[in-house]
């Protein structure tokens, strides 16, 4: 909100003491007005979006039986099971890895980049090639990395050239599915971090740099001690957005697993999708999906705080 | 450039040349720097390069051949997408997916900036309330919404209708254009709104024809933002519909999942190619916009 809005209003309320009722009625027909054309969007929003989380939270205290469906009140059974769950151990597990991979993977990769393609002649056409798998539906990206990881597929084909035949199956075997479709993940979404850190690449002053370069710094030293620092609020919002993309990544997954056994081991989101639409355990996977949306909230949280410091460290 | 020079320096003492390459090797990144900057866009490059190559291969030719090689014609192009478009039923799922993604993207994007003029350019109490309430729509993940909305629209009749579909993709795409739009239009001036408004214009006729003309171009690049989202759905669109007839695209492609025996991989990526080429036009057509809305938005 600018500085505007905030002298208008107390003008306004100025206004009021000294003028009297005409300018009372101004003011709430301005209210009026105003909430009369957020009415719809509110209307969707609650309804569509805001009413469906808050039955979720309520489904996850309850427990389903068929025939009756969910309302019996269960307490914190569904919570419970999730600790005593073998599946959910195993999916949480694998989330972490996601969370920790999309944590230096993205980032690492995009901030290479950036400082790579900065002011470099062909920048513009090889933005736009890192960006265009963005733009390709995650399922289409599945289903091609599928064939690429598929035992007689490119990536062994690639890997033949150099230790003799391959013909390992990637995403059939525990050890290597989840890496492989992290990797997949990455080649498709590194382009919107790579774009966020060189608009911030370009918006650190010259001068500052320059001066350093004058008093002899290395290319190594001007970039750790005044590029890097003075980049952090571009860094700080693109590992939040990572972490939280490879936290709840879903399609991915789904397609590039399935003929792996188990999936629903793969991931919570995966394991939220199949305890409610394949196993039928309704109340169980709200509780699931209650999980996510906790972690979800905290770790934007923790965004705005760091944001705070951040901000305030820099002036 | 008004730069402070430190006391101590003799400029006498300074070694141009070296400092003019220094400067040179940081602003061009030094030329090894540009080679792995090649060398990593054509690697970014290779799944592309696959899927094309291979929605030219017939499906002898991609089981026996080197799966990078070149295709030897063009012709098995055309028994590829005949194959795909039967097995996935392209033509309904093509129309689902511009009917949900045109009318879903388009009024979200209206009703968002009916909101954000409400909110931008309106002082009263409890503007910030109501703004935080729609913006809570952005915050939680989308696995939330799914299992309240599967009863919700199982009771109400609403599960497996194009209605249904159009309601729900319109409010998952209002939240995130209201942040965006209440901003651009808390920066665009109130002095044409107040003289409008001596003429005797009325408050609709105001948003329609002055504020919503002067947002267009963010407007737009919410659409095409939104418009992707809805059209790469996979989640919504399988939970929310069953029959094949109002089913969009995506989930479409899903008919390919577990029968890979039945279906050539030729035929499998041909579908997902044609799946993804609206999107992608899109994007290469209108770039500019597209990064515009997606960077200044997310930032």
């Amino acid at each position: 909100m600018g500085d505007r809005s905030m002298s208008d209003s107390e003008l306004g309320a100025l206004d009021a003491e000294r003028l009297g009722s005409a300018d009372v009625r101004q003011r709430r027909r301005n209210a009026l007005t105003g909430a009369l054309f957020a009415a719809p969007a509110l209307l969707f929003v609650t309804s569509f979006l805001l009413y469906p989380v808050a039955m979720n939270v309520w489904y996850s205290f309850t427990a389903w039986r068929k025939f009756e469906g969910l309302g019996e009140w269960a307490g914190l059974a569904n919570y419970q099971r999730l600790a005593t769950n073998p599946n959910f151990e195993a999916a949480a597990i694998n989330t972490g890895i996601w969370v920790i991979a999309s944590l230096v993977l993205p980032v690492a990769l995009a901030l290479a980049l950036a400082v790579l393609l900065n002011g470099a002649r062909f920048s513009d056409t090889a933005k736009t090639l890192f960006f265009l798998p963005r733009v390709l539906a995650p399922t289409a990206a599945g289903v091609i990395w599928y064939y690429v990881y598929a035992p007689n597929g490119v990536l062994n084909g690639f890997l033949s050239l150099f230790v003799g035949p391959v013909d390992r199956g990637w995403l059939f075997e525990d050890s290597t599915i989840t890496p492989a479709i992290i990797v997949a993940f990455v080649w498709q979404t590194v382009g919107l971090p790579m774009v966020l850190l060189l608009i911030g690449l370009a918006a650190i002053p010259r001068d500052p740099i320059e001066a350093a370069q004058i008093d002899g710094a290395t290319p190594g030293q001007v970039f750790l001690h005044v590029t890097l620092p003075l980049l952090l609020p571009t860094i700080l919002v693109v590992v939040i957005i990572s972490v939280l993309a490879g936290f709840t990544a879903f399609d991915h997954i789904w397609v590039m697993a399935q003929s792996f056994p188990g999936k629903r081991r793969l991931s919570l989101t995966v394991l939220m999708y199949y305890e409610a639409f394949t196993n039928n355990a309704w109340a169980f996977a709200s509780a699931i999906a209650v999980v996510l949306g906790g972690i979800v909230l905290a770790v934007t949280w923790l965004q705005a705080v760091l944001q705070e410091r951040v901000d305030r460290m820099l002036k | 450039m008004n730069r402070v020079q430190p006391q101590h320096l003799d400029l006498s003492a300074i070694d141009w040349r070296e400092v003019a390459r220094r400067k040179r090797r940081l602003v061009s990144g030094g030329s090894w720097g540009m080679w792995l900057a090649v060398a990593m866009a054509l690697l970014w490059m290779v799944p592309f390069y696959y899927l094309l190559i291979t929605i030219f291969k017939s499906p002898a030719e991609f089981a026996t051949g080197p799966k990078l090689a070149l295709p030897e014609g063009l012709w098995p192009v055309v028994g590829n997408v005949s194959a795909a478009w039967q097995a996935a039923r392209m033509g309904p799922a093509f129309l689902n997916s511009a009917i949900y993604a045109v009318t879903g993207a388009a009024s979200a994007v209206i009703i968002a900036a009916m909101a954000a003029h409400g909110l931008a350019r309106f002082d009263f109490r409890g503007r910030t309330a109501l703004f935080m309430t729609i913006f809570a729509g952005t915050v939680f993940p989308l696995q939330l919404y799914l299992i309240p909305l599967f009863f919700s629209y199982q009771s109400l009749g609403l599960i497996d209708t194009r209605l249904g579909m159009i309601l729900f993709y319109t409010a998952i795409c209002i939240p995130f254009p209201v942040l965006v739009l209440r901003n651009y239009m808390s920066q665009m001036s109130r002095e044409m709104d107040e003289a409008a408004r001596m003429d005797g214009c009325g408050e609709f006729r105001l948003f329609f024809s002055i504020v919503l003309p002067n947002a267009s171009s963010p407007m737009l690049a919410l659409f095409l933002l939104q418009f992707t989202w809805v059209w790469n759905d996979l989640l919504f669109a399988t939970v929310l519909t069953q029959s094949p007839e109002l089913r969009p695209i995506m989930p479409a492609l899903q008919v390919f999942q577990g029968g890979y025996a039945s279906q050539s991989p030729t035929v499998i990526l041909t579908a997902s190619f044609l799946a993804s080429l609206p999107t992608v036009l899109l994007f290469l057509a209108m770039r500019r916009t597209f990064m515009t809305g997606l960077t200044a938005a997310r930032n």
